[in-house]
C-alpha cells in the first residue's frame, strides 16, 4: 500500500518540517493521514501499541485476505523514503491509569496525551476500536469464552514471532455474530483444526453484515450456519465451557438500521455441546482519554465527537477512523483519515499566518 | 483513434476473486477528485461487492460515438475526456456497455476514470491501484498483467483441485 500515493517525495515548503504533527495509532486511518501530511512536507510521528502499524490490517485481518507483506511495504516506505517517525510499543493515554484495551499485549510504553498536545503543532487521534461488544450472558466469565478481536489478535502476534503462546481452541468451536470479525474468526477456526464449527447468527443470512457470499463460502468450506438463534447462557461443567444454551429468534419490523428486529420466541430453546465459544457482536471505540479530558467529548457510543472538519472541541486536536464512525471497513477509514489530515494541513497553514 | 502499436498500453485489471469489497479505492479516488469517486463499489443482491469503473477498452464505443472528440485515448492507453471538447450529452454513456461515464453537473461534461492521469504525468500510479490492501487491482504493461493474473488462476486451479482431495499433501 503505498500511502503517500499523491506524491513522488515530501514537499519542501520552508518552515513546514519544523511543524510537528503527532498520529495516536497507526491503522488505515492514521496511516493514510500520515501518508498526506508527509507529502505536504510536515514532520509526523505515528504513536503506534504494537510492534508494528498496520492496525486491524496486520494484527486481526487474516492474510488471505489482505497480505501482509503488502501493508509492510506501505510502512517501510513511509520511514524509510518520507522520513515518518513510528513510535511503537507505545500507548498514549490521557489519565495516569490507562484504560485496558484488547491487543495491549506488547505495549512496553505509555504515554499521556497531554504531553502529545504539547509537544506537536497538531495531533491526529485514529485509535480505531480495540474492545469487544461482550454478551453479559451467565456463563461467559472464565476460560475456553474468547472475542473474536481478541483471538484473531494472539493468532496475529504468534504468526508474527511476538510470542510463543498460541491461542487455543477445543474440538467444537460456536462462533457469536453475523459481521465479518464473525466470519474471520470461524475461518481461523476451521484452519485451526477445530472438528466443528458453528456461526449463529440472531437473525438470516439475508440481513448479516458480512454479506451472504462470504457466509456461503465458508459454508462451503465447512462451518455450520445457524440463523435465529441468540445465546442465553453458556453452561460449565467444572469450570470448562459445555454448551451454549440458544433462544429461537423470528424477524420482526425493521429496526433503526433498517434492518429487520430479531424477536425471541418464547419458551423455544435450543443447546448445542461447545469446547470454545466466541464472541464476535461488534467492536467499541477506543479513544486515547475518558470524556471531558482536556474538554475533549466523547458520545453515548463511546465514539469522539468531531465537525465536518474532523476538528476536536480542542483546538489542536483532530480524529478519524473507526474511534469517530463507530466499526466501519478499510474504505470509509481511509476516507476519514485522508480528509482529517488535509484538516490538519488547512488549520496549521492557517495558523501561520496569523 | 487507431492506436499505434508500438506504443506500450497499460493495463488495469480488477480482481474479484481478491476484493474485499472494502471501499478503499473508492475512498482514495474520491480523496483525489474532490469528493467525486470514479470507481465505485456496488452491492450485488446476493453480496457481492464489485468495484466499478471504466474498463478503457482497446475499441472504445465511447470513442466512437463522441459527436465532438472529446473522448480520447491518451499515449498510454487510458481513455479519458477533454472536458474542453465535450458537450456534454452523454452519447459515451449510451454506448458504454458498463454504463461508467457520468455527468459532471457542474462542468456540465461528462466525467470518467482517466487512470490517474494527473498523477501518471508526474510519474506516479493510479491511486486505486497502490493502495489496495487486498491486492485485488493489477496494473501495469498489458502484457505483464495479464502474465500475473494467468499465474493467479493457475494458483487458484491447483488449490480447487486439491481441496477436492481427501488428504492435502
Amino acid at each position: 500500500m503505498k500511502f503517500t500515493f499523491m506524491c513522488k517525495q515530501q514537499a519542501t515548503v520552508p518552515g513546514r518540517s519544523k511543524l510537528k504533527v503527532a498520529i495516536i495509532g497507526g491503522g488505515p486511518a492514521g496511516l493514510s493521514g500520515a501518508g498526506f501530511l508527509v507529502c505536504q512536507g510536515y514532520d509526523v510521528y505515528v504513536y503506534e501499541k504494537n510492534p508494528l502499524a498496520g492496525g486491524l490490517m496486520l494484527f486481526a485481518i487474516p492474510s488471505e485476505r489482505i497480505p501482509p507483506e503488502n501493508v509492510l511495504e506501505g510502512i517501510e516506505e513511509l520511514r524509510d523514503k518520507y522520513n515518518v517517525n513510528f513510535i511503537t510499543k507505545t500507548k498514549i493515554y490521557g489519565n495516569s491509569k490507562p484504560r485496558e484495551d484488547e491487543g495491549d499485549h506488547l505495549v512496553e510504553k505509555i504515554v499521556s496525551l497531554k504531553d502529545i498536545v504539547d509537544n506537536h503543532d497538531a495531533v491526529l487521534i485514529t485509535t480505531g476500536t480495540w474492545q469487544s461488544r461482550r454478551l453479559n450472558c451467565p456463563g461467559e466469565k472464565g476460560p475456553g469464552v474468547l472475542t473474536a478481536l481478541g483471538f484473531l489478535y494472539e493468532l496475529r502476534i504468534y504468526e508474527k514471532g511476538f510470542t510463543k503462546h498460541k491461542p487455543k481452541l477445543g474440538d467444537r468451536v460456536i462462533v457469536i455474530g453475523g459481521g465479518l470479525s464473525a466470519v474471520d474468526a470461524a475461518f481461523e477456526s476451521l484452519k485451526a483444526g477445530a472438528k466443528e464449527v458453528i456461526l449463529a447468527y440472531r437473525r438470516t443470512i439475508k440481513e448479516a453484515p458480512a454479506g451472504a457470499h462470504e457466509i456461503r463460502k465458508l459454508i462451503n468450506k465447512g462451518v455450520k450456519w445457524m440463523e435465529l438463534i441468540s445465546p442465553k447462557e453458556i453452561i460449565r461443567e467444572n469450570g470448562r465451557v459445555k454448551a451454549v444454551v440458544f433462544q429461537r429468534m423470528r424477524l420482526g419490523e425493521p429496526d433503526e438500521t433498517g434492518r429487520r428486529r430479531p424477536i425471541p420466541i418464547p419458551g423455544s430453546e435450543v443447546v448445542l455441546e461447545a469446547d470454545t465459544v466466541i464472541e464476535a457482536i461488534g467492536e467499541i471505540p477506543t479513544p486515547p482519554f475518558e470524556d471531558g479530558y482536556l474538554g475533549l467529548k466523547l458520545d453515548k457510543k463511546n465514539r469522539i465527537v468531531v465537525d465536518e472538519q474532523y476538528h476536536t472541541t480542542h483546538p489542536k486536536i483532530f480524529a478519524a477512523g473507526d474511534v469517530v464512525s463507530g466499526p466501519s471497513m478499510i474504505g470509509p477509514a481511509i476516507r476519514s483519515g485522508l480528509l482529517a489530515a488535509k484538516s490538519v494541513h488547512l488549520y496549521l497553514n492557517a495558523k501561520k499566518l496569523v | 483513434m487507431a492506436v499505434n502499436t508500438d506504443q506500450v498500453i497499460y493495463l488495469r485489471y480488477i480482481d474479484l476473486d481478491r476484493c474485499m469489497g472494502c471501499g478503499t479505492c473508492e475512498a482514495v479516488c474520491e480523496f483525489i477528485h474532490d469528493g467525486k469517486p470514479l470507481i465505485k463499489i456496488y452491492e450485488t443482491t446476493i453480496g457481492v461487492k464489485v468495484p466499478l469503473s471504466c474498463m478503457h477498452c482497446s475499441k472504445a464505443p465511447c470513442i466512437e460515438v463522441c459527436p465532438t472528440g472529446a473522448m480520447k485515448r491518451d499515449k498510454s492507453g487510458a481513455v479519458y475526456v477533454d472536458n474542453m471538447k465535450c458537450i456534454g450529452c452523454m452519447a459515451c454513456l449510451y454506448a458504454c456497455p458498463f454504463g461508467i461515464p457520468e455527468l459532471n453537473t457542474s462542468a456540465r461534461v461528462s466525467m470518467k476514470c482517466d487512470l490517474c492521469k494527473d498523477l501518471r504525468e508526474k510519474g506516479l500510479d493510479p491511486a486505486c491501484y497502490v493502495m489496495c490492501p487486498a491486492n485485488a487491482i493489477v496494473y501495469g504493461e498489458a502484457g505483464k498483467v495479464v502474465e500475473s493474473i494467468r499465474y493467479r488462476k493457475a494458483e487458484r486451479l491447483v488449490k480447487a483441485r486439491l481441496e477436492g482431495m481427501v488428504t492435502l499433501p
